[in-house]
């Protein structure tokens, strides 16, 4: 995506032939730098990519051989199943919620920590570390905590609380998963927005704190704008992953009860790996991959109004 | 001259016997692909693989092993790359999803005069679709009830014994739910072996799935209930592995009976800090109709050594090879005569083991599954909680359950 | 960063006195309401480690207990015995730090070049690069496997890294971190006849530290959870990664709860060595200057 910084030119104005020359060498500099990745990009990336296109207008089920059947797998998406819109809806859902309560809580810890005396580095690995965990230990954990009769429920019935049961509750269900997603992943954004924070030069604050900004000022005035590309960065990020959002779901709430917790990213698998429709799941992953790119589309869009580059 | 023609003819004698051996004895090594969790585990089916090699030496088989819960995410993958291994481990539950994967053995078993009547005959039809063989089995077992004998002496009840009703069942239920302990564990994915044992249908006569016929809806109605009137079995969640976690608060003393198979009889037995005991299924009206699942091995369809393969899973199901597994405690053999093996070791120190699983396998019944059975447990899961809660129906949720199933 | 301070310009005793008392009773609030903060955060890991060493039988008990009856601290033993916990995790290292030192030399060249280099079709291949972080690993797994398949990759090193070494999120990150690093150092160095990789090596690479270790950390960590990838591609124990064996707890007899908590705590640890040792890089690298938000 094309940047909203003008580059300075070279300052130099040189005649059309050297420039042109210029212009190749660097051309060609950069095909060098690019190489490497480029190989690994079209070995493991583009022929599977290209692979699971052809699929999705297959009726491949794994264990046959596939057929051609042109856009019936799609057709079937938008006309016949019951459940994709359904499924859709959830995923927009979990995506609104998720992304706004994960870049505001990251955004909060970030600030809170580095407004710290001291014990920065131990707040930053304790909210960290649910990162490293491996997804299913985090999830059988949050699935032990949820579980009717486990801890959640007799905390509120120790404190007489009319809570009902996360999990058996299908509008409270996806509230369940967005807990355990937030838990496992608000520290990659954290770390980041606390990295770019603390670069904030320390000039700039000063100056403003003489001048009589307050706190609150000073934060959505001068951090905020100056950390603006990171902010972009995690939202776009998190905006990804968490359309794609699956393995929380798999374990917490087999998208159940009911279909009240199912998304795209878990009806794919679903499909795919659980009822072996490879033709169909791969159709489902390419409206999925078109609603990422819309939705990412319209954040780089959006960026002009609030992202503040350096120039 | 007489040493030379002596030696010629010594020699012509050995050529001709070792002829039709040599042509035998091209080494050949096969793959076979098994789940597998542990060494304990990969000992015991290496113990196996050397086996073949013992009765027919050359044949060297090449064990590969994945856990088992992602032996089933696994096999699609190996398929659709052409990977299967010459010997495939299936498991009854997934036969009709995958048998075209592997080779009929209905002619090699008829070729050979290989008795397959040593065999349960519940779990042959296991291994088979449509009428046709497509594995050997190396295990059997029924759905049965798991019992907490220390909770029903406390409370007073008598102890199941085989032949019981489903009456009997509930009123030990509610008898046991007390004191924030219940009596029974409902899980989703245990409605068809519940009401297979009730006598009841869910597939029809052309082996399609049919929820909502009028026995399927009673034992519905009754596999429900149990959550919802009579209030003996707790809620359960979807989510990964309900039936684990029901087990789990078996095992914590918080549930008193539940549904499961000689599989998990030796780690049940060796968790629970109580005394346990088993029972077959309750019965309805009439006879008890008690399903089993087991595993078997087939050949790949696409194998290149399907000769040495038939040969080799012959000798890991033979009565050698089971008897070992019994004795291990490692699987209940689907070979009749060897059963007796297993039941002096697992079912040991558990009260009625022994005339449980016979009344069991001399009832037993093959399980009745549609070919995308995996799907349909899937939305057992997903949607019998809602039932569970009361949100829906039974009848709502069979309805949605049959209408999604057909759907896939 | 300490709250409002007011201008020491006029010596007053008394307020300074109670402007101080306040101010280290605020900053006590401020420490102590996080503190609360991490505690909740934290009790998932304390739930784990509590499962972890009580009997299998406990786990599920209703109610649950907060602590076990009994201690069963020999669960870790146990659990790493049970199954080749050291092959797992020396597999794990090899194939997360493999991916990791790929990754980042790879994703940093192309980076220099999207952020620094003008060549024809530079925005469209960077679009296709973010297009590729859109498709899920689920849809990809299969027709990279009958790559990997024909390559005769399958059960090995180079097979469960190469294809994972390649993804465009490290070039996205560093890219970003470049374009915020002011082109007049780069200028300079260029008019002086420095080549384009003597720049990325002496002048960006040092100034981008903090991007790199970020980079570093995730993918490390990335890998090492990573799950599906190495399900398909490993057959049996001897290349198998952690996740896969926590999976050999879920046997078809049942799970084994404690095991799979225990073995969970213990493949948490490296982790966090990590986490903490690279913190140093991260937050190091910050007082340097350059990053994220520019000057």
């Amino acid at each position: 995506m094309t940047e909203t910084v003008s580059t300075p030119q070279a300052t130099m104005a040189a005649p059309p032939r050297r420039r042109n020359r210029m212009g190749a060498q660097e051309a060609r500099m950069a095909f060098i730098f690019l190489l490497p990745s480029l190989l690994g990009f079209i070995a493991f990336m583009l022929f599977p990519i290209v692979a699971s296109l052809a699929i999705s207008f297959t009726n491949w089920q794994l264990i046959s051989a596939p057929s051609f059947i042109g856009f019936a797998n799609y057709q079937r998406l938008f006309t016949l199943d019951p459940a994709f819109f359904t499924v859709l809806g959830n995923t927009l859902f979990f995506t609104a919620e998720y992304l706004v309560l994960n870049i505001v809580v990251s955004l909060g810890l970030a600030v809170w920590i580095s407004s710290l005396k001291r014990g920065h580095r131990w707040f930053r690995v304790i909210f960290f570390l649910p990162t490293f965990t491996p997804s299913i230990a985090a999830s059988v954990v949050w699935l032990l905590i949820f579980t009717p009769g486990g801890f959640m429920d007799t905390v509120f019935q120790t404190l007489s609380l009319q809570v009902p049961n996360l999990l058996l509750d299908p509008k409270l269900a996806m509230q369940a998963v967005i807990i355990v997603t937030l838990w496992a992943n608000v520290g990659y954004n954290m770390v980041l927005f606390n990295a770019a924070l603390d670069l904030v030069p320390q000039s700039y604050l000063e100056a403003a704190k003489i001048d009589g900004a307050n706190a609150w000022d000073r934060f959505w005035k001068i951090r905020l704008p100056l950390i603006s590309p990171t902010v972009f960065f995690g939202t776009v990020m998190t905006a990804i992953t968490s359309l794609q959002v699956f393995d929380q779901i798999y374990v917490v709430t087999r998208g159940g009860p009911g279909s009240a917790t199912a998304t795209l990213g878990f009806a794919i698998y679903q499909n795919g790996f659980g009822n072996y429709q490879m033709g169909y799941a791969s159709a489902l992953a390419w409206v999925m991959f078109l609603i990422i790119m819309a939705l990412t589309a319209l954040q780089f869009w959006l960026q002009r109004k609030w992202v503040h580059y350096d120039s | 001259m007489k040493t030379t023609a002596m030696l010629a003819a010594a020699a012509l004698l050995g050529a001709a016997l070792a002829g039709p051996a040599m042509a035998q004895d091209q080494p050949v090594t096969i793959t076979w692909q098994m789940w597998g969790s542990d060494e304990n585990d990969i000992a015991a089916w290496q113990h196996l693989a050397d086996m073949v090699t013992e009765a027919h030496p050359e044949i060297t088989v090449e064990l590969q092993t994945t856990p088992w819960n992602d032996y089933w995410t696994k096999l699609p993958v190996l398929a659709a790359s052409g990977q299967l291994a010459d010997i495939v481990a299936m498991q009854s539950l997934r036969m009709p999803n995958f048998y075209s994967l592997l080779e009929p053995l209905d002619d090699r078993i008829e070729a050979d005069g290989f008795d397959i009547d040593a065999f349960d005959a519940s779990i042959i039809g296991g291994m088979s679709h449509d009428g046709v063989v497509y594995g050997l089995p190396y295990d059997v077992g029924p759905w049965m009830m798991f019992y907490n004998k220390d909770k029903f002496e406390e409370a007073g009840l008598a102890l199941p014994q085989p032949g019981w009703t489903l009456d009997e069942f509930k009123q030990a239920a509610v008898a046991l739910t007390k004191d924030g302990g219940f009596g029974f564990g409902v899980v989703p994915n245990g409605y068809s072996i519940f009401a297979a044992a009730l006598g009841a249908d869910y597939i029809n006569d052309e082996g399609q799935l049919d929820l909502t016929s009028t026995s399927a809806l009673a034992a519905a109605d009754e596999f429900l209930g149990l959550v919802t009137q009579e209030k003996v079995a707790p809620l359960v969640a979807s989510g990964a592995n309900p039936g684990d976690v029901i087990a789990g608060r078996f095992e914590s003393g918080n549930i008193a009976m539940m549904v499961d198979g000689p599989w998990s009889l030796i780690s049940k037995r060796d968790t629970v800090q109580f005394e346990m005991g088993l029972a077959p299924l309750p019965r309805g009206e009439g006879d008890l109709r008690a399903v089993t699942a087991g595993s078997g091995f087939g050949i790949s369809a696409s194998s290149q050594n399907k000769d040495a393969a038939w040969k080799a899973i012959q000798v890991i199901t033979g009565p050698e090879a089971l008897k070992y597994l019994a004795e291990a405690g490692r699987a209940l053999p689907a070979r009749k005569a060897e059963q007796t093996y297993w039941f002096d070791v697992a079912a040991a120190g558990v009260e009625g083991a022994r005339e449980a699983l016979e009344y069991s396998l001399s009832h037993s019944a093959t399980y009745e599954i549609t070919n995308n059975w995996n799907a349909v447990e899937n939305l057992f899961t997903q949607y019998y909680p809602l039932a569970m809660t009361g949100s829906q129906t039974p009848e709502e949720t069979m309805q949605t359950i049959q209408s999604l199933a057909q759907s896939q | 960063m300490t709250a409002d301070a007011l201008p020491t310009a006029a010596a007053r005793p008394r307020r300074k006195q109670k402007n101080s008392r306040l101010r280290l009773f605020l900053d006590i609030l401020n420490h102590g309401a996080l503190t609360l903060v991490a505690l909740v955060f934290l009790f998932p890991f304390f739930w784990m480690v509590s499962n972890a060493v009580r009997s299998d039988a406990e786990v599920l008990a209703v109610p649950p207990r907060l602590l076990p009856t009994e201690w069963q601290w020999q669960n870790f033993a146990e659990a790493w015995l049970h199954l080749p916990f050291g092959r797992f995790f020396f597999n794990s290292a090899i194939v997360a730090g493999g991916v990791t030192a790929i990754t980042i030399v790879v994703s940093a060249l192309a980076a220099y070049a999207f952020a620094r280099l003008r060549f024809p079709g530079r925005d469209s291949i960077f679009v296709a690069y973010l297009g590729t972080l859109m498709i899920p690993q689920v849809m990809l797994v299969i027709p990279l496997f009958l790559i990997v398949n024909q390559l005769g990759w399958v059960n090995t090193y180079q097979g469960m890294i190469l294809p994972m070494a390649f993804s465009s999120f490290g070039a996205f990150l560093l890219r970003q971190f470049f374009l915020s690093i002011p082109r007049e150092l780069e200028e300079a160095a260029l008019i002086d006849g420095a080549s384009r990789l003597r720049i990325l090596v002496s002048i960006i690479i040092p100034l981008s530290l903090p991007a790199i270790g970020l980079l570093a950390l995730f993918t490390f960590i990335g890998q090492w959870n990573n799950f599906l990838w190495p399900l398909v591609v490993v057959n049996g124990m001897d290349y198998a990664t952690l996740p896969l064996g926590l999976s050999m707890f879920q046997t078809e007899q049942g799970t084994s709860w404690n095991y799979i908590m225990a073995g969970a705590a213990l493949s948490m640890l490296p982790g966090l060595v990590l986490a903490v040792v690279l913190q140093q890089v991260i937050y190091k690298g910050i007082t340097v200057g350059a990053g994220f938000g520019g000057r």
